[in-house]
This record gives structure tokens, sequence and C-alpha cells, in this order.
């Protein structure tokens, strides 16, 4: 019975089949929202589904400079560690895995998707995609370093409260502090990191002005050059699941709280917030923007998101 | 059920790779000004893709050179089956006025066989997006026939 459970945890509920739906559907979102702010009428909502069922039925070209087996299998395991993300993430006081995984193991598997571009893109063979793997590693560099500061500040409040001072990595424990003290977003000093965060997402998802790895003009899609069919459908469901499951990290970890108690309720107040972050962080930005530079993108993490996690780690070790 | 999907998907979500095999670029500003917010060509789903193993449609304009004429058929080789192939503009078809020039070689379909012929010099947004969907028919039917 406990099996059955948690093959429904994976499977389908917080785990692959909601995970599709909601990723595919919010992308669909997000590329309409994009039409509507340039006065276009803009592709229907369920476009990136046709996108990936279509990807699906064309021919699976393998380049003979490719290793075969990294070739197919890189986008696969991003698939996997996406997935398993969503498992630890929880809805409210809702999660499917809770004590086994904290933030730091959050933190590792967000990685993997992006580390799984560079894999597949490097067993490929194309020049393109070398220069879309060195661009892609820059971008890791540069929004880790003010992800990783957020989160501690996060910690360090929610630590405050419920673990004795100390910091505090585990999810539960921030949704416990949300539920007894409100939202993180409504404490003052935490709102420099709110901002950090929503400048992080964009880089994290790699959209518009931060889509140097892929840049489709420059180094034809970079690491995706050489992809198409099946590996490249499930490239573009990754990126679809990664703004899922990065909004609905964010949503956690500031707007969190009591919930209503029911799950669907929960789950439908969670994906209507993930909706309204995607559309602030990804759209708005993607809308009126055009492509940075590498070296611009780095000096960018690197400076205003970064002072302002920063500012907020040291308004919140002051216990303000 | 995913057969039906997935030829429902080949109709609504066709994307597009463009080659410059000599034009002379009016070709080409008329066929960026179909994916602009005037003519909108992704309310359809088109969407211009960096290489052509993401392609379904390829694009062709200008006339076949001496100089682009290998390049022209590596690049139609490299997309992945069903793919659909429009020859944008008179020059692709006839050579237009560069016809019996000395770097002017043959038409395209003395290559490549070429499906939808976007007649005009240059041809109008309007017959682009038109010619456009009639490509996305053939490529229904390219699925429907090989599955």
């Amino acid at each position: 019975m406990l099996i059955l459970k948690y093959l429904f945890y994976i499977f389908v509920f917080p785990g692959f089949l909601f995970c599709f739906f909601a990723g595919l559907i919010l992308a669909g979102i997000d590329r309409k929202i994009v039409a509507r702010m340039q006065k276009r009428i803009g592709p229907p909502i369920l476009q990136p589904f046709y996108d990936f069922f279509k990807l699906m039925g064309k021919e699976t070209i393998i380049p003979n400079s490719a290793a075969k087996r990294t070739f197919i299998a890189a986008p696969v395991a991003g698939l996997i560690s996406l997935v398993t993300i969503s498992l630890f993430i929880p809805i409210f006081k809702f999660s499917a895995f809770n004590a086994v995984a904290d933030v730091i193991v959050i933190i590792y598997l967000l990685t993997i998707p992006a580390v799984s571009l560079i894999i597949g893109g490097s067993s490929s063979g194309s020049p393109y995609a070398g220069v879309g793997i060195s661009r892609e590693m820059v971008s890791i560099v540069s929004y880790e370093l003010p992800l990783i500061i957020a989160l501690l500040a996060v910690g360090k409040k929610a630590g405050m409260a419920v673990n004795d001072g100390m910091v505090t990595f585990s999810l539960s424990k921030i949704v416990e502090y949300q539920s007894l003290k409100g939202p993180m977003l409504f404490h003052w000093s935490m709102i420099p990191a709110f901002l950090a965060m929503l400048f992080v997402i964009p880089c994290e998802v790699g959209s518009l002005p931060f889509d140097i790895a892929e840049a489709e003009v420059e180094i034809c899609e970079g690491p995706l050059v050489e992809y198409s069919g099946f590996p490249l459908g499930i490239y573009k469901l990754n990126y679809a699941l990664k703004i899922f499951i990065f909004s609905s990290l964010f949503v956690t970890l500031f707007l969190s709280g009591n919930g209503t108690g029911i799950i669907l309720f929960d789950a439908a107040i969670q994906y209507v917030l993930c909706i309204i972050v995607v559309i602030l962080s990804v759209s708005l930005i993607r809308a009126v923007t055009a492509r940075l530079r590498v070296e611009q993108m780095l000096k960018f993490y690197w400076t205003y998101p970064t002072a302002l996690s920063i500012l907020s780690l040291i308004l919140v070790w002051l216990g303000l | 059920m995913f057969k039906k999907i997935i030829e429902k998907s080949f109709e609504k979500s066709p994307w597009l790779f463009h080659i410059n095999a000599g034009s002379c670029n009016a070709c080409d500003i008329e066929f960026v000004a179909t994916l602009t917010p005037r003519y909108d060509a992704e309310r359809f789903g088109f969407k211009l893709t960096g290489t052509p193993r993401h392609a379904d449609i390829i694009v062709v304009s200008g006339p076949v050179t001496e100089q682009s004429k290998d390049r022209v058929i590596r690049t139609i080789a490299q997309v992945p089956n069903p793919k659909v192939i429009v020859a944008l503009g008179s020059c692709p078809a006839s050579g237009n006025i560069f016809a019996g020039s000395y770097s002017v070689l043959h038409t395209l379909d003395y290559y490549v066989p070429v499906d939808v012929y976007v007649p005009g010099c240059s041809p109008k947004p309007e017959a682009i997006i038109d010619g456009l969907y009639k490509a996305v028919e053939i490529l229904k039917n390219k699925r429907r026939d090989n599955k």
C-alpha cells in the first residue's frame, strides 16, 4: 500500500504527470503574455504541448561525431532530476517526501538540468555546442551566488524562530515558520532577498535577457544545435518544468503559509501564485529586453542581486 | 490516441528554417516581416529556429548560385523527416532576373524536391503566410503517409 502511495506521488500528483501539465501550461501562458505585451495575438496556450508532441513524431538524427548513449541519456537525466525536485517541494503543508531532503539537496538537483545540457551539448561534437556550454557554465556560476546567499537569509530568518537561532535548511521548517508568522515576503528584512530571487529565476530557466547559452541567432541554439526529435522534445519539456519548479520553490520560500488544509485547493493556490511570479519575473522582463553578453550577465548577477541578498542576510543576522 | 495527437501537433507547430541561397535580401526582409507583431506568424505556431535540425519547413530564398549549391543541398539533408521545402520568391523558382548569369546554375527544384512555390519579387507577407499554410498541409500529409 505504501509503495502504491509512493508510486502515485512519483508518477501522478506532485511528480511527473502534474509537473508535465503544470509546466507546459505555464510555459504556454508565458508565451501568450509576452505576445500580448508586444501587441501580438500570440500562440494558443496549448502551444508547448503541440511542440512537444510534434517533436515526439519527428525523426531523431544522431550525428556521426556524437557519443550516442550520452547524447540520448543527458536530457532524460535532467528530466528525472527535475521530477525528483518536485517531490521535495512542499505545497503549503503537504509534501510527498518531506524528511529526506532539504534546500541543499534541491540546490544540487537544480544544477543537474544545466549540467545535463552541458553534457548533452559536449557529446554532440558540434563547435556551436562548445561555445554554448561555456556560456551555460558562466550562467550557472553567475546565478548560483545570489541564489545561495538568499537561501541562507531565508534559512536564518526561519531558524531564528523555529530552530533555536540556528540556520535551518529544512523546507518544512521554513513552511512552519511562515504558517506561524505569515509569509516571508511580509517581513521587511526579507524584501531584498525576495527581489534577488526574482532576478535569479530568468537566469535559472534561461529566458530572454539571460538566454545567452541558447542564443538561436548567434550560436544556433548552443548545446541544442545537433538535437532533433525525441531528445529535443525532452529538453523543451525540461525548460517548461524548470520554470514551474523554480517558481514553485520561490512560492514555497516566500509566499507559503498555512494554506487551506485541502491538497487540491492548496495546489491550485500555489499554481496561481506560480503564474503571478512567472509573469513578474520571466514574461515582463522577456518582453522588454534584448539578449545580454556573457560578461554583462556575470557582472550584473555578482553586483545587484548579490548585494540585495547580502543586505537581507545582514538584516536577518542583526535580528531585524 | 497518441498518433492522432502527434498528427494534430504537426499541423499546429511547424518550425521554420530560413536559407539564403544568394538572395538580394528583399525576400528575407519580407519573410522577417511575417514574424513581426503586425503579421504575427507565431499565432499559427510558426517559429524561426536557428538550426536545421529543429526545422520542419525549410524556406529557401534567392537563386541557387555556384557558391551556395553544395551548402543548400547539405543543409536541407540535415533536416529530420518529415520536411517540406518552400521556395520563397521568384528567384529559386525560375532564376528571375538572374537567370542566365554566369554564377547562377539551375532552379532550386533541379537539386531538391520543392513542395510549395511562393512567387513574387518580392512576395507580400500575406502571400508568404498563405504559402506557409499550404506547406503545413503538405507536412501533415507527409507524416500521415509515412506512418
